[in-house]
């Protein structure tokens, strides 16, 4: 379990070198002068050229690569283009804000996905599992920046009880993380309806009953562990996206997390930022891949790592 | 006259489908003593997995429902008790033990507190008690380390070995009824026979009776004291077990022991029942066997017999006995 667990660890590092070669002809290619946007408009070409030079843009594309890599490697993720500000400071700042709203809207998207999915695997086809699938089908196909500006209308603007935007306290988190988490929630019950009303035909679940167990323990106690695999891989990937920050629901709500760093990011050309944030994606996916395959071990115990 | 434990009398269980109502119980008549073993047989579809999930009430989640007839079980009608009555007796008075041993334990808790779950739930054991007597148990119904197993998970036992599991489960809260539900059909023939052995030996030790559903007449000979034959949902013929093997009176049960190889006797070819079983849909007018059966007559098409007391305890729906001035039952 421990060497899994170690050989996993050390099988990131040849990964995020394959992606760090595709980010950085990504960003590359991406098309734009970011020496032009540094030198302002109205700058001379050979003031453009004498910011090239300083920023390293002048040199080939694989000098610029390496030079890229050993910095990396050593701990430096290089200086922002735009604010001349080391990278590492510019995501740690936006980091922790979009982490929150990950874990708060993961946190109740689980929550409530879980019970609706499971209310509606267990009154299938009765009035409980229409009017849950009924919000699941909303809660995906609902675009999230009208649900995002519905709530603020309702929460924010009439009634006053919430901020509109902007993080300053607890009450920040609740509008963004209910919208983020919407989505999430109803393909968490989608998702656990399909593989629970599964499980419910297994033999075991007839042996439980047998055995004179109340339906819900049958439910909560035989049957949901065992129809948690597909729910908690999706969760992962979910969990995934939402820690790349939001780019909609961070400008609808003007939260200063990761989404929004990154679409500034693009529209300035600030390589470096950019490629930084690009990795730390990578790099979350793969933590998350690990976690979810620790996971499955946990719910089933044929599952081994050795 | 020997106590009565479980009497089902005309039941009915019918499905709900698309295509309408399918009878797959239509009045059936079983009696179980005190103490005794009585053999439910019949081939597939025949009703007879229904029946005994209709005395668990364990129909929920298919579309059956019992429509008719009791199922009195100590001065209970098990057929009216409310899910909640009917929870205290499920896994306590009356234990089930299923034909699948690989898929019927859960595969993500230990055999252990699959068996405890039970023992705490009907005995009121505290955990500690509980995984003692699941120990107990499990010793009984004859695994080795017992004390490992307990805390072992269901794939890492084979099939033989889980229906001892599952058995020692079922036998976990001393039930008075055991509803054997195929248990050895998925099973090594060798493995079959220890199965055997131990449930009749844990009969009879505790006093427990046992239903015992099968399709084979081996199981049968070897286990029952008493044996209904069942056919396309109905009960055809009940006797004890010499008396169905020495002389059976209803065609289809003749039949059914025509098309078992008997020791010590040469025959060329093993005789069969002509046909299938019909189709739920495809229920024929009159009696249901009329169609494949030898000794088909003019009335046998049109309507359907009834079932007849024949002799002391021996009971059979044919027309062929309809008239020999019997009782009904």
């Amino acid at each position: 379990m421990l060497r899994y667990f170690l050989n996993r660890l050390i099988g990131i590092i040849p990964i995020l070198f394959f992606v760090s070669i595709f980010i950085f002809l990504f960003v590359h290619m991406i098309p734009g002068d970011p020496a032009r946007l540094v030198a302002g408009q109205d700058a001379s070409l050979a003031d453009v050229k004498a910011v090239e030079r300083e920023l390293g843009l002048d040199k080939p594309l694989t000098t610029q690569y390496v030079h890229f890599v050993t910095n990396i490697i050593q701990g430096d993720l290089g200086v922002s283009l735009k604010t001349k500000r080391p990278v590492f400071d510019e995501i740690a700042k936006r980091f922790m804000p979009t982490f929150w709203l990950t874990v708060w809207s993961m946190g109740w998207a689980v929550i409530f996905g879980l019970l609706i999915g499971v209310i509606s695997a267990t009154k299938r086809n009765k009035w409980q599992d229409y009017v849950g699938m009924f919000g699941a089908v909303s809660g995906i196909s609902l675009p999230s920046f009208w649900l995002g500006l519905m709530l603020i209308q309702l929460f924010s603007v009439n009634l006053g009880w919430l901020p509109t935007g902007g993080l300053d306290s607890w009450k920040s988190y609740i509008l963004p993380s209910i919208t983020l988490g919407a989505g999430v929630a109803a393909v968490i019950a989608r998702f656990s309806r399909s593989s629970l009303m599964d499980v419910l035909k297994e033999d075991y679940i007839r042996t439980g009953r047998a055995k004179g167990l109340k339906e819900n323990k049958v439910v909560w106690g035989h049957a949901l562990k065992n129809s948690m695999i597909p729910v908690v891989t999706m969760t992962g990937l979910q969990f995934g996206f939402l820690l790349g920050g939001s780019i909609v629901i961070e400008t609808v709500f003007s939260w200063p997390g990761l989404g929004r760093l990154l679409i500034d990011s693009v529209a300035f050309r600030d390589y470096p930022v950019i490629q930084a944030e690009m990795l730390l994606f990578a790099l979350e996916f793969i933590l998350i891949n690990l976690i979810v395959d620790l996971l499955y071990g946990v719910l089933n115990p044929q599952i081994r790592y050795d | 006259m020997a106590e009565k434990l479980l009497e089902i009398k005309n039941l009915q269980t019918h499905f709900k489908s698309d295509r309408g109502v399918v009878k797959a119980v239509d009045d059936v008549t079983i009696t179980v003593n005190k103490g005794e073993t009585v053999g439910v047989v019949g081939e597939s579809g025949c009703g007879k997995s229904v029946t005994s999930l209709s005395v668990m009430r364990l129909l929920k989640d298919t579309p059956g429902k019992i429509v008719g007839g009791t199922i009195e079980f100590e001065g209970k009608d098990l057929a009216h008790l409310s899910e909640k009555e009917m929870r205290l007796i499920r896994g306590n008075d009356i234990a089930m033990i299923f034909q699948e041993p690989m898929t019927s334990l859960n595969p993500v808790y230990k055999i252990g507190r699959q068996i405890e779950e039970a023992v705490m739930l009907h005995l009121k054991y505290d955990k500690k008690q509980a995984r003692e007597h699941a120990i107990k148990m499990l010793k009984l119904v004859g695994i080795p380390r017992a004390e490992e197993i307990v805390d072992e998970f269901p794939y890492q036992l084979s099939g033989g070995m889980r229906q001892r599991v599952m058995i020692a489960m079922a036998m976990a809260c001393n039930p008075k009824l055991l509803i054997a539900d195929e248990p050895t059909t998925a099973l090594d023939v060798t493995i079959q026979a220890q199965i055997l052995d131990l449930m009749r030996n844990l009969s009879k030790e505790r006093g427990t009776s046992i239903m015992m559903i099968t399709h084979d007449l081996g199981v049968v000979a070897e286990m029952c004291d008493r044996v209904v034959v069942m056919y396309a949902g109905k009960v055809v013929e009940e006797a004890d077990v010499f008396t169905i093997f020495e002389n059976p009176k209803h065609p289809y049960t003749e039949g059914l022991l025509n098309s078992v190889p008997k020791l010590g006797q040469k025959i060329k070819r093993l005789e069969s029942i002509p046909g299938n079983v019909p189709t739920p849909g495809n229920m024929p007018q009159g009696c249901k066997f009329a169609p494949r059966c030898g000794k088909v007559m003019d009335i046998c098409t049109k309507q359907d017999p009834e079932l007849k007391m024949i002799d002391k305890d021996h009971t059979c729906r044919c027309w062929l006995y309809q008239e020999s001035g019997v009782l009904e039952v």
